[in-house]
């Protein structure tokens, strides 16, 4: 694959690396006799510092923006590692997090995660971890008994209660947010049903059950007799976890199900894995795991202050991991499931003699498990259900030999865990819970983004190569935040899918004009002939040009300013309106909203992609008075749900007047293809304003996930009767109507609850939005016709409304 | 929303995002079956709507 960062060099091949785990702190305050860092072969954590210093946090925050810059990673997942992370202190880790956000959050989407034993958290590490937004892992065994086996303190005494008043407060709604779920470590002297149960009654968002650390020269205990003892008692839980309808994510056997959303995790599959450590010192290592192999075995000789991420991707240790088929022995290449066992994790196919060119220690026990998950195979899923020989290649979770799965952020457990997630697990329970955090919007902005490209390029196979085509390939291998920029743009979507899906229509080819508007935001000398629209030059995000009489127009980029020339008139608009301004210029007027420059859309003739009409361009005094209002609501979003505003801050940039009609004076719409753009009438207030902005993001929002995934039966015929409507409604629109309706009862809930003189018209609208939602929500969920992750998806729903106390106020 | 056709399965998160690192000229050339995946699931569908706008919305009133 080439890359941006223009390693095309098959001697050095690019790899990018998107996650990264960080030993903040080295030492551990409990003494786990299963702990890979300090009682296996490997104890180089002797020598090092026992924190990671601020020189070093900033040298390796710097390393990975870099890297992230220059591959263009939309996210890079960073998990804080020790030992114990937490041994920071708050003040401390306020620091490693205040650098880590302000150093990298600008260029990309941060995914910060922390893996802890618990023991220290209280209310003020939880307050601060909220307030950076880190997910934490914890690791709990199981049961106090089985909790006990492993996991003492260094004098013998339990941790089983502090790690239990941890995840307690982790539970709580106001720290909810950052709690990523339960990373339990198997021992197979342990009761199954005991373990499960106790996991689960912690409400963990997810789990994670991991294979003790082993090697072919210290190979896992095994009772005698038994010749698969790992893959039976996993197939125990396995059991219960079926029978109970798959209540929390299990990432161990999400990943080994077929057709099963999230792809492969560290331990299985043939997903490459794109992780590095830093130690306390700075040094580059491969996985930590691999400590277990032989003293020095993560090491790469590298370290952050001397060497960049790209030279220790390509130590052969990292790089033999990302290659997927051709990394495993020929045993696993051979074998019939080796797609989704992956030869298991890493380090335990170590062997002395023949190193890592082995089948993990515990292939018997992998086939057996993956026999145990095909035995029981998901109930629900449409492609089950209904016989679909023709399916497409690339279906989530469709994984082939030879392709990897998708790229799940695998953030790394408390040292001697690992904790594995995937993207698709994080996205859904994220959106679900109502709001959608700003990684979880920055991947749907992602996503969309790579939508586009795909169209545009679709555009250039149809119509064949231009001036403009070769004008913005050139833009985005030079300056691709510019080109980004345009195509970030709402309306280029609609636009692709329009002449795409019907070729022939009448219409101007937009691509030279959006050639020339990245070719100005990159400062760029080009020059081209861009269509007239009508009596217009419109050049999206910038605005229009009054152009009377002609066809085409040249204009030429420079930096700041276009150069543009119709026939015989020749007229240079600046771009900064501080510079002055040009006859027949309209600009996109913006209002700055939360730190966000939101679009005031009311130029682009392809905002007209809503089913009803937009307004005209408006005058400069109702702009303004529109831009005022936006800006009021924004602030009234924030003071309601302080989630919600973060959300819109994430992602809502676009705002289109839609046309006044006074048989309904309050509209609003959301256009699937349009994302980042929402369409209100004008409204009376900003209170109004703030309900429908979130009403229709929630849309937006949903609109894009389900651009990536199937929650509904594609199908599916059937009508569900909701009491917002009339008219029965499909089983999509009764989602997307829920899905809207939790967010308003949100905001209604939270004016309820708010010291106001008369509380009764919020408690009304609070309670009737509550119970539209959870009717809606039952129905879809008795509807049988959700697939598996939409079930997942709205049961999360029902949880987060749930959090909306019956008598609001 | 009601107005959308049946959709085809959808392109991955992993496939989405190995396409967003390629250079936009090579997209087509590099990743032939994520351009595939996107026309089948965005775009099939669209051209049996003359005459009006193949955009599927929202709209919601209070
Ligand atoms: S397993 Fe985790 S909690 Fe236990 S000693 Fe190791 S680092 Fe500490
Ligand atoms: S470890 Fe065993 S089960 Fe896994 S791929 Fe290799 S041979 Fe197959």
């Amino acid at each position: 694959m080439a890359c941006r960062c223009g390693a095309a060099d098959p001697a050095a091949p690019c790899r990018p690396i998107s996650q990264y785990v960080l030993k903040v702190h080295s030492r551990c305050d409990l003494s786990c006799d299963h702990c890979y860092v300090y009682q296996e072969a490997d104890q180089t954590w002797r020598n090092r510092p026992a924190r990671m210093a601020a020189s070093t946090v900033r040298a390796a925050a710097t390393r990975i923006a870099e890297h992230a810059r220059a591959h263009a990673l939309p996210v890079v997942h960073v998990v804080l590692h020790g030992g114990e992370p937490l041994l920071l202190g708050p003040a401390g880790l306020r620091e490693v997090l205040a650098e880590l956000r302000a150093t990298l959050a600008p260029g990309t989407v941060l995914d910060l995660r922390m893996q802890t034993n618990g023991v220290l958290l209280d209310e003020e590490l939880c307050r601060l971890l909220v307030a950076y937004d880190v997910k934490v892992g914890v690791s709990l065994d199981g049961d106090r008994a089985a909790n006990d086996r492993h996991r003492l303190f260094a004098h013998g005494g339990s941790s089983h209660s502090q790690v239990r008043r941890a995840l307690a407060l982790l539970r709580r709604p106001e720290f909810r947010s950052s709690y990523a779920g339960i990373l339990c470590t198997v021992d197979v002297r342990n009761d199954p049903d005991e373990v499960y149960s106790a996991l689960l009654a912690e409400e963990p968002p997810r789990v994670d059950l991991l294979l003790p650390h082993a090697t072919w020269d210290r190979p896992p205990w095994r009772p005698p007799g038994v010749a698969t003892p790992y893959a039976d008692w996993l197939g125990r839980i396995h059991q219960r976890w079926v029978d109970d309808g798959r209540p929390v994510p299990i990432r161990l056997f999400d990943a080994l199900t077929p057709g099963r959303a999230g792809g492969g995790t560290e331990a299985v599959g043939l997903a490459p894995a794109d992780l590095l450590v830093v130690e306390t010192d700075g040094s580059w290592e491969q996985v930590d795991s691999l400590k277990v192999a032989f003293h020095g075995a993560p090491g790469t000789g590298l370290d952050v202050f001397a060497h960049p991420v790209d030279e220790a991707a390509r130590h052969p240790g990292v790089a033999i991991r990302q290659v997927g088929l051709a990394g495993l022995c020929a045993e696993c290449r051979a074998c019939p499931v080796v797609s989704r066992c992956g030869g298991g994790l890493y380090p335990h196919r170590w062997r002395t003699g023949t190193g890592f060119d082995n089948p993990s220690v515990y292939c018997p026990d992998l086939l057996a498990l993956i026999a145990t998950v095909d035995s029981r195979p998901l109930p629900d899923r449409p492609v089950a259900r209904r016989s679909s020989p023709g399916a497409p290649p690339g279906h989530a979770g469709d994984r082939p030999p030879g392709r990897p799965a998708a790229p799940a952020p695998r953030p790394a457990g408390s040292a001697g865990d690992r904790h594995v997630e995937s993207a698709t697990d994080r996205l859904l329970t994220g959106l679900a819970g109502g709001h959608g955090d700003p990684w979880a919007l920055g991947v749907l902005a992602q996503t969309q983004l790579s939508i586009t490209r795909a169209l545009l390029a679709t555009w250039r196979d149809t119509t064949g190569g231009s001036a403009a085509w070769e004008l913005l390939t050139e833009l985005d291998a030079t300056a691709g935040e510019a080109v980004d920029a345009v195509l970030t743009h709402p309306f280029v979507r609609p636009w692709l899918v329009r002449r795409l899906a019907r070729p022939g229509t009448p219409d101007d080819d937009l691509l030279p004009a959006l050639a020339v508007v990245a070719g100005v935001r990159a400062e760029a000398d080009a020059e081209l002939e861009v269509p007239v629209r009508g009596d217009a030059l419109v050049l999206p995000t910038l605005g229009r040009l009054t152009v009377a009489g002609a066809r085409t127009a040249t204009v030429r980029t420079v930096a700041g300013r276009l150069h543009v020339r119709a026939g015989s008139v020749e007229r240079v608009v600046p771009l900064d309106a501080a510079a002055g301004s040009t006859l027949g210029w309209q600009p996109v007027r913006r209002v700055p909203v939360a730190g966000v420059a939101l679009a005031i859309e009311d130029v682009d003739p392809e905002r007209d992609c809503y089913g009803q009409p937009v307004a005209p361009t408006l005058d400069e005094p109702a702009a303004a008075a529109l831009g005022r209002r936006l800006a009021r609501a924004w602030q009234v979003v924030h003071r309601d749900v302080p989630a919600h505003g973060a959300a819109l801050d994430a992602g809502l940039r676009a705002v289109v007047p839609l046309a006044p009609d006074p048989g309904a004076p309050l509209r609003s719409a959301t256009a699937r293809e349009a994302f980042g753009a929402v369409a209100l009438t004008e409204l009376p207030d900003a209170a109004t304003m703030a309900v429908l902005l979130v009403h229709e993001w929630q849309h937006g929002k949903l609109g894009a996930l389900l651009d990536l995934y199937d929650l509904v039966d594609p199908a599916s015929t059937v009508r569900i009767p909701v009491a917002w409507r009339p008219d029965p409604r499909p089983v999509e629109g009764v989602l997307q109507g829920a899905y809207a309706h939790l967010a308003v009862a949100e905001v209604w809930h939270a004016r309820a609850a708010a010291d106001r003189p008369d509380p009764r018209p919020a408690r009304g609208h609070a309670v009737r939005y509550r119970d539209w939602t959870r009717e809606a929500v039952d129905a879809l969920l008795g509807s049988g016709e959700l697939t598996d992750l939409g079930e997942r998806f709205v049961r999360r729903m029902r949880h987060a409304l749930e959090g909306l106390r019956a008598d609001p106020g | 929303m009601d107005q959308t056709p049946p959709r085809h399965s959808p392109p991955s998160l992993e496939v989405l995002t190995r396409s967003l690192r390629t250079p936009l000229g090579q997209v087509a050339t590099e990743h032939p079956d994520t351009l595939a995946l996107v026309r089948r699931r965005f775009l099939a569908g669209r051209s049996a709507q003359p005459g009006t706008v193949p955009v599927a919305a929202f709209n919601s009133s209070i």
